[in-house]
């Protein structure tokens, strides 16, 4: 019983990071119909400006976040500009930039292995190593820490959509492009807006995995088909359902691990994004015309 | 219960002359020498090897070959019918670990078990094709790329095979001098053949209903194309030539690894040199792997690492979907500047 909560909690601490990863991509895909296979590698750029703050000035990774989110969201603005701000309007929108994406990942990767070189790296602040004990059960600090404030970023994201008004024109256009333009959104403002946004969250991501995992230019793609599982499994472009997603997948891949050896637990993750897409191709909490058309 | 007009032997005899004149004067505009010429000179391009070493030539027609066999193979299911797949490396790893495992274990040589192998991985495809094809757009995208993953964690814990650590395969008794010229031979047959199956096929009718899937699915299914049956006999062609491909380049290397095969990178390429060359149309994929290898020769030889590499290939493919997306064929075409030694189609 103690191994279950134990893992369950593992599980959960994980999940936390997951979806901070994941919240940024489904905001994308939500308000821009962009499936943007380039945010892991963006994450790991906000991991090495984090890791360089870090490394030479000895700022804490946590305290790195808001500069990597505000040099990401640049680096967002100069992509959305540069890449995606033509066809906007195009039927076939969402398949030409799955392409464009994908050419984005391989640019940020291969600037960021010529720079860095592909050598692991992690930042290694105090509290990444130790752990809270509650009788027999451990947690963790590192990833409690980032568990906790990745929630409390997404929360915040959350009430901003909820209840500002540019969170509101973000959620109609997300509804209904037309419609919103139709009621006076300005939709290319809008994109940009929530374009910035996605990839400010990836920055603040990258901080938080720096002390969480070891990262380094080429683990993107390994992390793509991962998020892209969380964001399916909720439902693109819902921000709740990506939080469910990544909550739930992650506690089974903990599971699996314990179980059947630590390389296969990211199959979970692999298998379930194929079968949510052959199955319920919305996800738990997504609109069906979206994907499934 | 069927019904006959008196006239429609008529109208289907003269439509069959119609065509029949149509494809007269669209063979009048095409230079059937040129292929044919290029074919011969690589077919006694090997003869240089009496004179001097020129392996590294055979290694980059050859590698070339590889790469216009895996374009044009993709191009049935990404250019003609317009399924985009991140993961068809996959059947190059099936390809070239089936073959491999035939040579390792029972002496079968691969310029022998490639036809099988193929069909082997055809039925993998067609198989896989039945699960994933059911989703369209961005969702068989990211499908595919989940294939690639599951693979890959697969093969990387598969020990028959060797694991992530791959397995040697058995070197060829030849001499350095003639080591490569039957891979050589072999991978050229195989590109040949892919690229005369990828002609056929645009031109039958099986084709017609590919190119029309492409267009709208909905309408074309509702013009009484069985659209499912086509997608799916897509998929399992393409994943043939891509398996053979894969099955000769394994036994040439000598050495099998997730790592070489199950790379995203490789996917990456054979998308790349459809859209570069022109998605769907017969020239583009070689033409476009024609530009990938010199492409990556020049990175490699002018600045050698192969991050900058993946830069390299990542601009030229972000370049050519901005400013050329019909790519070089179908730019020149669209301009009415198509050279007619270029003309394919």
């Amino acid at each position: 019983m103690a191994d279950i909560i134990q893992l369950t909690i593992l599980g959960l601490a994980l999940g936390g990071v997951f979806a901070l990863m994941g919240s940024g991509l489904s905001l994308v895909f939500g308000v821009m119909r962009v499936v943007n296979l380039a945010h892991p590698a963006l994450i790991i750029a906000g991991a090495y400006a984090t890791y360089w703050g870090w490394r030479l000035l000895g700022v804490d990774p946590v305290l790195m976040m808001p500069f990597s989110a505000a040099l990401l969201a640049v680096v967002g603005i100069v992509i959305y500009k540069v890449f995606f701000e033509k066809d906007a309007a195009s039927a076939k929108y969402s398949d030409l930039t799955v392409l464009m994406a994908f050419a984005v990942a391989m640019i940020v990767e291969g600037a960021l292995g010529g720079m860095f070189t592909n050598t692991q790296r992690v930042t290694s602040p105090s509290y990444a190593t130790e752990a809270i004990f509650i009788g027999e059960i451990f947690i963790p600090k590192g990833q409690l820490i980032a568990g906790i404030i990745s929630m409390t970023i997404i929360g915040s994201l959350g009430l901003f959509l909820k209840f500002s008004r540019t969170g509101y024109a973000i959620r109609a256009t997300t509804q209904n492009r037309e419609a919103a333009e139709l009621l006076g959104v300005n939709l290319r403002f809008i994109a940009l807006l929530s374009f910035a946004i996605g990839i400010a969250l990836a920055g603040c991501a990258g901080s938080l995995v720096s002390f969480v995992f070891n990262f380094f230019p080429a683990k993107h793609w390994e992390w793509i088909a991962i998020m892209m599982s969380l964001v399916v499994l909720g439902g693109m472009g819902s921000i709740l359902g990506t939080v469910v997603g990544a909550l739930l997948l992650s506690v089974l891949a903990s599971y699996v691990g314990a179980a059947a050896g630590a390389t296969w637990s990211t199959m979970v993750f692999f298998v379930a994004l194929f079968l949510v897409l052959l199955v319920r191709p919305q996800g738990l909490f997504g609109d069906k015309s979206e994907l499934a058309s | 219960m069927s019904m006959t007009f008196e006239d429609s032997g008529a109208v289907l005899e003269a439509r069959k002359q119609y065509n029949a004149k149509l494809a007269q004067q669209a063979d009048k505009r095409r230079a059937w020498w040129f292929p044919i010429a290029v074919m011969a000179l690589l077919m006694v391009l090997p003869a240089l090897q009496l004179v001097g070493n020129y392996n590294y030539l055979l290694h980059m027609v050859l590698f070339t070959a590889s790469y216009v066999a895996m374009a044009s193979s993709w191009n049935i299911l990404g250019g003609f019918t317009g399924y985009i797949s991140l993961g068809h490396t996959v059947f190059f790893a099936i390809g070239g670990y089936l073959a491999g495992v035939l040579l390792a274990r029972y002496g079968i040589s691969s310029l022998i078990s490639a036809p099988l192998v193929g069909l082997v991985a055809a039925g993998f495809g067609y198989l896989i094709g039945l699960i994933t094809l059911r989703v369209r757009g961005p969702s068989f995208i990211i499908s595919s790329l989940a294939l690639l993953m599951i693979v890959r964690i697969l093969f990387d814990n598969w020990h028959f095979i060797g694991g992530a650590n791959g397995m040697a395969l058995p070197v060829t008794d030849l001499g350095v001098l003639w080591a490569k010229v039957p891979y050589y031979y072999a991978m050229i047959a195989i590109a040949a053949l892919t690229v005369i199956c990828a002609y056929k096929i645009k031109h039958s009718k099986f084709g017609l209903g590919l190119r029309a899937i492409s267009k709208d699915e909905v309408k074309a299914e509702s013009a009484g194309i069985n659209t499912r049956l086509y997608k799916v006999l897509a998929f399992a062609f393409s994943a043939f030539f891509i398996a053979m491909a894969g099955a000769v380049w394994g036994e040439y290397l000598t050495y099998l690894r997730p790592n070489i095969f199950l790379i995203i990178l490789v996917a990456a390429n054979m998308m790349l040199m459809c859209i570069l060359g022109g998605k769907g149309t017969i020239a583009g994929p070689v033409i476009g792997a024609i530009l990938l290898v010199a492409f990556n020769e020049f990175f490699v030889a002018m600045m050698g690492a192969s991050e900058l590499n993946i830069l390299g290939t990542g601009a030229i493919m972000a370049a050519v979907l901005l400013f050329f997306p019909l790519g070089v064929v179908g730019t020149l075409a669209k301009a009415g500047k198509l050279p007619r030694i270029l003309n394919w189609d």
